[in-house]
């Protein structure tokens, strides 16, 4: 029983942190919004060139061979810094689902070694979300049809924007024809790889939403620092500090939450519905928490555009409601809790659960 | 103890329900339902129009005293008028600064002079009002205020320089009313004064503050030399800050009806769209709806308490009032988070380019306003525990009112 992340997954995460936050600034972030396509080409070659698109391909494909464990300190980050580009989704989400396929279909292979180098890139759709996010800068679609996936290319389908609520994020409803030849996998196998999917994915949107909320607690205590009212730091009082105590508590008590969703989804991915469930919901709910009591202890400055704090809320705001809101995964829970062969006893904590 | 309308007010009702019916259509159709919170910077001149159209009808002050102009109704006659408003689809209200708030303290505090002067526009719906009090250094800790007030006694005009922020309306108001300091010496809450200020003056600079709804319907306004008549301050120097606080009395006072009826609007509509999408079936979702509805009941019933018990006309008010912002602050807050976890995912996806917020998008964003205008939740608390249930007041800091 080891709860600890090993040296190596500390180090990775340590570089990468350093490198998002001197490259993703609010400023750039800002200017993304503005943009047509709203994403950075050279961010992302960057990111290509750390190998982090690739850190879950097989080295087989060129990539690093690593698993969900070793990328979720990297999400977190991702959402600390509140990242626009489609890292976790590529990384977490749509490399794992093409590497599953990769050894019976050469399509899928060609595909990852492509990914890693940056010559290509890879959206994904999911009957729980309602549409698919960055799907205008990919250049292929892994697309649900019932129990199959299908890999479209981007030409073959047609695009309609929808706008966010997070200005950061660019959202389309995708019109396509499922033919023979872009059918990925069906039956028993597209059963489990559309679960498969949606757990990475909610695990990825769990933890970019720790690292929102722990990025919106950091810069509200600096605010509540430097603000004075009644000729002292506001920060000074205790209902503001009780504010961001409360918020410390939620985050920290979902942390481990959400690693071990990370270690099940990687080690048990068949069994990892619950522990997905109650780490996106405990994010979630920290999450908003930290948005709700952030905004309030900046006071009206946290109600404007120009505060940065926004930005970070937004994105919670759509985290929390993607991948599985939180009704979803709090009926996923409860349904694996009313099981009558739910291994709930008291020498269950860790496990086999499913 | 009573709680039925008589015959007199059912009449009233009817009376009111058929102008509405009457008078609320043809060009105002179109901002039915619309200007509420999240959505008062849009149709700005049909509303406008529409305060117009209310006054022709006697509708606009009509808590307000016949002899300024008013209906004089009764709480009775007002909480109808607000109910049947709200049913109507009536637009949220141009006017209210003025007719809600610098109103009622001209009425209060005013000269006779100045009653003359302001109360008709304000009455006519002619003439719109906002209102100065926040700076940068004076948000939560009001009595803070840096704008000072000179007297040119040559002119015979009160000379004022500084900023005010949060102004909400500054953009479309004819007048503001602007706590300022009179003695430069002076600090915290005295040596204050209240001015009544003309917005379209050299010395008046508006510039809008974009929200995170991405509209802007607040502002900060730069005081350069503006001029004020010396017949336009309200009580004498040093009077400012009792004058304030009698205002924010009327600001929690009647005019408070109006928006607990467009808070069962909203409920409303969260509930027609739980029922729709299948929301309404998830037990945790039914049992917050339900809660949202018990305690708007809850908040009505309470507002009505307050309002019959409510004493005097200098907006002073009864403990029961002090809990109230806090409520229904707080409650319209979860009623937003309500709002969007009802939606689910699709509450993620705007109406339209560019961030074109639904209304109920809007409102949850709005939502977190409420609990930061007027004074925070925390400010409230510390009313309410000091003021209401007399515990001990906080330290005070070693160098008061500072920074």
């Amino acid at each position: 029983m080891d709860f600890t992340f090993s040296d190596d997954q500390r180090v990775f995460c340590d570089n990468v942190k350093q490198f998002l936050h001197s490259e993703v600034t609010p400023e750039r972030l800002r200017s993304g919004w503005d943009s047509a396509s709203g994403r950075d080409d050279t961010l992302w070659q960057q990111m290509v060139d750390l190998g982090l698109p690739a850190m879950l391909v097989p080295e087989a494909f060129g990539g690093l061979g690593m698993n969900e464990l070793d990328f979720v300190l990297l999400a977190q980050e991702c959402g600390r810094v509140a990242l626009a580009e489609p890292l976790v989704e590529t990384a977490l989400v749509a490399t794992p689902l093409l590497a599953c396929q990769a050894e019976r279909d050469t399509r899928c292979a060609s595909l990852l070694e492509k990914i890693a180098t940056g010559e290509r890139r890879v959206a994904v759709g999911h009957a729980v979300n309602p549409t698919v996010s960055d799907a205008h800068v990919a250049d292929y679609l892994l697309l649900p049809n019932g129990n199959e996936f299908h890999l479209v290319e981007r030409e073959r389908v047609k695009l309609i924007p929808m706008q966010s609520v997070d200005p950061s994020r660019r959202l389309f409803k995708v019109e396509w024809r499922p033919e023979e030849e872009t059918r990925l996998v069906n039956g028993a196998p597209g059963v489990a790889a559309l679960a498969a999917t949606l757990n990475r994915g909610a695990l990825g949107a769990a933890a970019q939403l720790i690292g929102l909320a722990e990025a919106m607690v950091e810069m509200t205590v600096q605010y509540t620092t430097d603000r004075t009212q009644f000729g002292r730091a506001i920060g000074s009082n205790q209902a503001l500090k009780h504010h961001m105590a409360n918020c410390a508590v939620k985050t920290e008590f979902a942390k481990p939450a959400l690693y071990r969703a990370a270690y099940t989804v990687s080690q048990r991915p068949v069994h990892a519905d619950f522990a997905v469930s109650h780490a996106k919901v405990a994010a979630g709910e920290a999450a908003l928490l930290a948005a709700k009591n952030c905004i309030q202890s900046h006071g009206a400055m946290g109600y404007t555009w120009e505060c940065n704090l926004h930005i970070w809320m937004k994105r919670a705001w759509a985290l929390d409601k993607f991948w599985g809101h939180s009704g979803f995964h709090k009926n996923r829970l409860h349904q694996w809790l009313m099981n009558p062969n739910a291994k709930i006893g008291a020498d269950k904590t860790f496990g086999e659960q499913g | 103890m009573k709680l039925t309308f008589s015959a007199a007010d059912e009449a009233f009702r009817e009376e009111i329900a058929g102008w509405l019916q009457r008078n609320l259509c043809g060009e105002f159709e179109a901002i039915r339902f619309r200007g509420g919170p999240g959505d008062e910077h849009m149709f700005h001149e049909q509303r406008h129009a529409w305060e117009q159209k209310m006054a022709e009808g006697g509708w606009t002050c009509i808590g307000w005293p016949k002899s300024v102009g008013g209906r004089g109704c009764s709480i009775e006659q007002q909480v109808i008028f607000h109910e049947e408003y709200a049913r109507a689809g009536g637009p949220g209200r141009v006017g209210h600064i003025g007719e809600g708030l610098a109103g009622p303290t001209i009425i209060a505090f005013g000269s006779e002079a100045q009653k003359q002067k302001y109360l008709p526009g304000i009455v006519s719906g002619k003439e719109l009002w906002c209102q100065g009090y926040s700076e940068p250094g004076a948000g939560s800790d009001l009595a803070n205020v840096k704008t000072k007030a000179r007297f040119d006694s040559a002119r015979q005009q009160w000379v004022i320089s500084g900023q005010k922020v949060w102004t909400s309306l500054a953009h479309e108001a004819d007048y503001c009313f602007v706590i300022a300091r009179t003695d430069p010496d002076s600090t915290a809450h005295k040596g204050l004064g209240f001015f009544l200020v003309k917005m379209d003056q050299p010395g008046v600079e508006v510039r809008p503050i974009q929200q995170i709804t991405g509209t802007c319907e607040f502002n900060e306004v730069f005081f350069d030399d503006a001029v004020c008549a010396a017949d336009d301050m309200v009580g004498a120097p040093g009077d400012g800050w009792k004058v304030a606080m009698g205002l924010l009395g009327f600001e929690r006072g009647v005019s408070t009806l109006g928006q607990q009826m467009q808070f069962q609007n909203e409920f409303n509509d969260i509930l027609r769209i739980a029922q729709q999408n299948g929301a309404a079936q998830d037990p945790v979702l039914r049992q917050r709806i339900a809660k949202a509805h018990t305690e708007l009941k809850i908040m009505r019933y309470n507002a009505m308490r307050m309002l019959s018990g409510q004493a005097g006309s200098d907006g002073a008010l009864q403990r029961e009032a002090l809990i109230y912002k806090l409520y229904w602050a707080t409650w319209h807050r979860e009623l937003g988070e309500l709002a969007m976890d009802v939606l689910g995912p699709e509450s993620q996806i705007l109406e339209g380019a560019p961030y074109q917020l639904s209304r109920l998008q809007a409102m949850y964003l709005f939502v977190r306003s409420d609990t930061i205008y007027g004074g925070t939740n925390q400010i409230q608390r510390n009313i309410i525990a000091e003021r209401g249930l007399g515990m001990p007041k906080e330290p005070k800091p070693t160098t008061a009112g500072t920074q």
